[in-house]
């Protein structure tokens, strides 16, 4: 999941389907996320290329929508809704997953497994 | 006659011994010179070499001074006049000067681009009075100086208040290479021979021929021998004179007189001025200057209401003990009459009753005259007495604003170990860890520290990371204010809600692996070489201990263990059910769907109050350390 600063990052990605619960005042997604352009990308764990600043999911709720939906954790989130996530601050990412308006969010995840799944099919 | 001869041959001979003294250690020094390869070594020597030819020179002069008044005398003594009037002489007096500041003038695109090579000068100060020379320590300037600043506190104990303090600074380019060849040191050894006779033989013919002990020769006679072709010249940058006038109880600038252009290799761009404080304690305010027995009364009372005391005149007041043991046992006086400027002294033609003059002490305090009347046992004791307040007064009119107070005159204590605070490293450098450590070593060496800088606390310097152990848990820890506080010592009793100390995460990263430390600790301009920056910094330590298996709470040696969980959370999966118990607490707290990092079980603290949670949660979010979580 390394890419070259400039090109185009080419990756094999699930779709996930997430709809949102009511838990009391908001409506939730069950999991959370870390990294972004303003964090620390060495500081993260899921990460296979410790420059790489995108935003991983670090927890999924168990029995949560999005563990519902097929979300792992370590999935990293490529798009949401059609936004690009690959390059967001993390208060952007985090703003994209809680619009107000939206119940559900279409995410765009890879993982390693992915890409192993593909190379293996293919041989 | 004899007598003051033989005093003043004790005089010469002190000055002959200080020579002599001052001969040796420049012998010393130009070897070291000559010998030395290391480029501070070398500017060390050179300092010394430059301070002895000072001293030399100045103690010649002296001595010279010495002579010349000699003859005066004796030139004085034969004629028929009278001798001169006997002058009163002020008393001497202590001066410091400390706190030495320097403010440079670089051209700004220098300071803050930092652009080119790092011209670097080593500077010194000398400080005279009249023959008394010191010299500060030696400082390093390069352009991400904005002071230059000596710490030293210098003291000169015997100063008349007519003193001249010169003040010199010396600086010298510390970037050329002086590799000693042997041929150089050949070439000074031959012209220190050759020049030492003749210029020994000058020497003692300039000086009075019938006179005492003739300069050491021979060899020793290296006074007119320029310094040494080798090694790093240091050339005089600036000087000012301060004198009695300049002494305050404060610190004060004054201006300095630059001598040098930018053309010169040892050129320093100053601003013009030096900061200084520059006290002085006249004798007459720390001693006593006279004591004995008196007897006292108020003045308009009863004329038989003489009280008996030991007076002890000393600074601005006339101490009255009721005995003279009072003193040492360190009992407060009967009373104290102050002598100061305003007081007026007179003798009084006494009434019939005693026998001998009485003085009469008059002071105003507050709006009214209080008048003491002091009557001492004899006529010559008497006398003694009103000569004493003569003297005093006469003192005080020459110290002027030394007498209105006593000033403070720190002595310099003997040297200190390196400050942790320097601004050429921090603790976090200072701290080495070893991997086989654990942690109640760091803690160790912290309260180690601490107990270091419990007497630096009185100062007011105690290091920001301070702030850290004091018990206040309600208290902000202050981020943003100590941006190289790289400690993170569990605060006691709380866990802190800092991503790094968390258990919810995945052990097996380090959160600040030690590449990191640079990203926070402040960019060392130029590293002292005790310290190297190989050690581990805490927080990876702390996730190593993590990763082992200690779990979310930590028993810091400092802190008082925390109940109950030390349970090993498992190394490599965090499992099911600890997530669903964090994950509630922190659904719990979240308020608008975002607050990071989540905190930990919270089995074993109190859950802070909301207003202190959120500045945390602020607080840990602003911190880029963090690697921040969101819930969504």
């Amino acid at each position: 999941m390394s890419f070259i600063p400039g090109q185009p990052v080419t990756a094999v990605v699930q779709r996930i389907e997430i709809r949102k619960l009511q838990h009391g005042e908001h409506l939730i997604l069950g999991f959370s996320i870390g990294g972004g352009i303003d964090q620390d990308p060495g500081q993260n764990p899921f990460s296979e290329d410790k420059s790489d600043k995108g935003i991983y999911v670090t927890r999924v709720t168990p029995g949560g929508p999005a563990e519902v939906a097929g979300l792992m954790m370590g999935d990293k989130v490529m798009q949401v809704n059609g936004w690009d996530m690959t390059m967001v601050t993390h208060d952007q990412a985090r703003k994209r997953l809680t619009k107000k308006d939206e119940d559900i969010v279409r995410l765009l995840v890879t993982r390693k497994s992915l890409e192993q799944a593909v190379r293996h099919s293919m041989m | 006659m004899a007598g003051m001869n033989n005093s003043k041959n004790q005089r010469d001979s002190d000055i002959q011994k200080k020579i002599d003294h001052e001969i040796r250690m420049r012998d010393g020094a130009c070897k070291l010179l000559a010998a030395c390869s290391q480029r501070d070594q070398a500017l060390e020597a050179s300092k010394s070499l430059l301070t002895c030819n000072i001293r030399i020179m100045a103690y010649m002069s002296e001595l010279q001074r010495m002579k010349e008044a000699q003859v005066m005398q004796r030139v004085a003594l034969r004629s028929s006049d009278a001798g001169p009037t006997d002058d009163r002489l002020p008393c001497k007096g202590k001066v410091a000067i400390s706190d030495l500041r320097i403010p440079l003038m670089w051209k700004d695109t220098e300071y803050f681009k930092n652009k080119g090579e790092l011209h670097r000068c080593a500077v010194f100060c000398l400080l005279q009075v009249g023959a008394e020379i010191h010299d500060t320590d030696m400082v390093i300037v390069d352009r991400t100086l904005t002071d230059i600043c000596f710490d030293n506190t210098i003291v000169f104990s015997e100063a008349s208040p007519g003193f001249e303090l010169r003040v010199e600074l010396y600086s010298c380019c510390s970037e050329e290479d002086y590799s000693a060849g042997s041929t150089h040191r050949k070439l000074a050894s031959k012209l220190s021979s050759s020049l030492g006779r003749s210029a020994g033989k000058k020497l003692r013919v300039a000086m009075d021929p019938g006179a005492c002990s003739p300069i050491s020769n021979g060899g020793g006679a290296t006074l007119l021998l320029p310094l040494p072709s080798v090694g790093p010249k240091y050339h005089l940058l600036a000087h000012t004179t301060l004198s009695l006038s300049h002494v305050q109880d404060s610190f004060r600038t004054h201006d300095l007189s630059i001598s040098g252009n930018e053309e010169c290799s040892h050129w320093v761009p100053l601003y013009g001025n030096v900061c200084c404080r520059l006290a002085a304690q006249p004798h007459c305010m720390t001693q006593q200057m006279i004591s004995g027995c008196l007897k006292v009364k108020q003045f308009g009372g009863d004329p038989q209401s003489w009280t008996n005391v030991y007076g002890v005149l000393k600074g601005t007041n006339l101490f009255c003990y009721h005995r003279q043991e009072d003193i040492e046992a360190n009992v407060e006086p009967a009373f104290t009459i102050s002598i100061n400027k305003k007081t007026r002294i007179r003798a009084s033609e006494k009434d019939l009753h005693s026998k001998a003059q009485s003085i009469c002490i008059s002071n105003h305090y507050g709006g009214e005259e209080v008048t003491h009347t002091l009557s001492a046992d004899s006529r010559e004791d008497t006398h003694r007495w009103m000569e004493a307040f003569w003297q005093q007064f006469y003192d005080m009119s020459q110290w002027k604003q030394c007498c209105d107070d006593l000033m403070k005159i720190e002595l310099p204590s003997p040297r200190k170990p390196t400050l942790v605070t320097s601004k050429q490293g921090s603790l976090y450098h200072e701290m080495v860890i070893d991997t086989s450590d654990d942690i109640s070593t760091v803690t160790d060496i912290l309260a180690r520290r601490m107990q270091e800088l419990e007497l630096r606390s009185q100062l007011g310097t105690s290091p920001p990371w301070m702030s850290l152990f004091e018990e206040s848990p309600g208290c902000p820890r202050t981020h943003n204010r100590l941006p190289h506080s790289p400690l993170r010592c569990p605060r006691p009793g709380l866990l802190s809600s800092e991503a790094s100390l968390t258990s919810d995460s995945y052990s097996p990263c380090s959160t600040s692996p030690c590449s990191r430390h640079s990203g926070w600790a402040e960019p060392l301009s130029s590293p002292s070489s005790h310290f190297r920056p190989r050690t581990l910094s805490l927080d990876a330590k702390l996730s190593t201990l993590r990763g082992r298996g200690y779990g979310g709470v930590l028993q810091c040696s400092c802190q008082p263990p925390s109940s109950s969980s030390l349970a090993p959370i498992p190394a490599q999966r965090i499992p099911q059910a600890t997530l669903s118990c964090s994950s509630s607490t922190s659904s719990n707290s979240s308020s608008e769907g975002s607050h990071s990092p989540e905190l930990s079980n919270g089995t074993s603290f109190s859950r802070p109050s909301s207003a202190r949670r959120s500045l945390r949660n602020l607080r840990a979010k602003l911190d880029p350390r963090n690697w921040l979580q969101s819930q969504v």
